[in-house]
């Protein structure tokens, strides 16, 4: 056990040493999700964003396009130089690198949102003071689950040598239940004043874990041996 | 001249017979969607041995040491260091070091940071001593704090060979470790493999300069169209009739 806790810590460091090293990720992603957002908000124009309605939904959209981005870019690192392969030979149990992926893709995530929401919330005067346990839960619940299921498929992707559009084309409808149920329920929230359920955090924290465990079980089987 | 016949494939090596057999392959085939990459490939290697396995781009070399290295699921029987390869080879894997066509290093890592990377996964005891104690045989301490990225090719193959020694393997699998180096990082890298020799492990090399193998081997097998089509001690081989094996 902590052999393997050891391990999963060598993991993260080492990817978060790589984008402190090269500040490929988090940079990029930021500017691009405040350009989605800003693009949206002045597309939607003021009246839009008055409703109340449009503020987690443009939120959102910003969080998919940076996750995507994000997976595709953490995953790229181990494809340079055939780094995969070593990882694969080293007594690393499949599971640890996919865990080890999946919190490095959260922190990267976790920075890019720490950034861009208040950006959101100033542009769209969203106030946020009325809930803020409510939107950090359900926002960082679906987070794990859009995570769970984006490092999956950017180790599949990248294990095809196909990078780009495909990632964001299999991962967008299939985080997609995640996506309206996080979204529905930050507008009743926020816009009806209703508080969520905790029907309505179970249903999303059921979904979140289960695309966590089916992504876990399904990582093996993507990165066993020969398929690298 | 030494002429090659279908008699004395497979014979048994002339290299060092004591210790038990580090690589035992008997039937091992390779089968990737429809096709058979490797087929029927006998293979034995023990302790201090270097092999050079030579053949055609295609031939089915690396993915040899694809599936000894057990990342690559094989059939037949595959036994290394007396063991069976099941499903679950980590073990077996971490007694094993591998320098691949690339590095399988992370470019954006210093020298000293990849290796202790890779010596925390296997669980190295003191890493970051192991690590420039590597750094230090492989004529790079100057540049341990260097990333790779900075580095030549020849440098860069000198720490990939210093992170496949982290966890101090038994058998070291190297795919075309000289290839892009002049000629002073070749002779550096032979000497290398050549210490490494001395001191217990078994070395398996694919290759593709004949003169050389026979050279640095003891002993050279020749891969082709996915089959070993000779096993022989370098000893008993002279370089036409090895060139003609290998083209034929």
């Amino acid at each position: 056990m902590m052999r393997t806790l050891r391990q999963l810590r060598t993991l993260v460091a080492k990817d978060l040493r790589l984008e402190a090293r090269t500040r490929q990720t988090v940079g990029l992603v930021v500017v691009m999700a405040i350009l989605i957002v800003t693009v949206l908000g002045l597309g939607l124009g003021p009246q839009q964003l008055a409703s109340g309605f449009a503020a987690p939904a443009v939120l959102w959209v910003a969080y998919l396009f940076a996750g995507v981005l994000c997976f595709e870019k953490t995953m790229a690192c181990e494809r340079h130089d055939g780094a995969l392969a070593a990882l694969l030979l080293a007594p690393v149990d499949r599971g640890v690198i996919y865990f080890a992926k999946l919190i490095s893709n959260l922190i990267l995530i976790a920075a890019i949102a720490i950034v861009v929401t208040p950006v959101a919330l100033v542009l769209f005067g969203f106030d946020l003071s009325a809930a803020p346990g409510a939107f950090v839960v359900t926002v960082g619940v679906s987070m794990i689950g859009f995570a769970a299921i984006g490092t999956l498929f950017s180790a599949a992707v990248n294990s095809t040598g196909v990078r780009g559009g495909p990632l964001a084309m299999v991962i967008f409808p299939i985080s997609l239940p995640l996506v309206l149920a996080s979204t529905h329920m930050l507008i009743k929230c926020f816009r009806d004043g209703e508080p969520i359920t905790q029907t309505a955090l179970a249903i999303l924290i059921a979904f979140a874990l289960i695309y966590l465990v089916v992504s876990w079980l399904v990582f093996e089987m993507i990165l066993a041996p020969g398929s690298e | 001249m030494t002429t090659l016949s279908v008699t004395d494939r497979f014979d048994e090596p002339a290299a060092v017979k004591t210790g038990a057999a580090m690589v035992c392959a008997s039937g091992l085939g390779v089968r990737l969607g429809d096709r058979q990459i490797l087929r029927d490939i006998e293979l034995t290697i023990r302790p201090r041995t270097m092999l050079v396995l030579l053949g055609a781009n295609g031939a089915g070399k690396s993915t040899l040491l694809g599936a000894l290295a057990t990342l690559t699921p094989v059939t037949g029987k595959l036994e290394l260091f007396g063991q069976t390869v099941n499903r679950d080879a980590a073990a077996l894997r971490a007694r094993i070091g591998m320098i691949g066509h690339q590095p399988m290093l992370y470019r954006d890592l210093t020298a000293r940071e990849n290796l202790v990377f890779f010596g925390d996964l296997y669980g190295v005891a003191q890493p970051q001593a192991r690590a420039m104690q590597l750094l230090q045989r492989v004529g790079l301490a100057d540049r341990a704090e260097d990333a790779v990225k900075t580095f030549s090719r020849g440098m860069t193959q000198r720490v990939a060979i210093a992170r496949a020694l982290m966890h101090e393997p038994e058998l070291l699998l190297a795919d075309e470790p000289f290839s892009g180096l002049d000629l002073a990082s070749i002779d550096k890298l032979e000497a290398l493999l050549d210490e490494l020799r001395h001191e217990g492990k078994a070395i398996i090399v694919a290759h593709h300069d004949i003169a050389h193998a026979l050279r640095f081997a003891d002993e050279v097998a020749v891969m082709r169209r996915g089959r070993m089509t000779m096993h022989k001690a370098a000893a008993q081989l002279d370089e036409q009739a090895l060139r003609q094996e290998v083209l034929a």
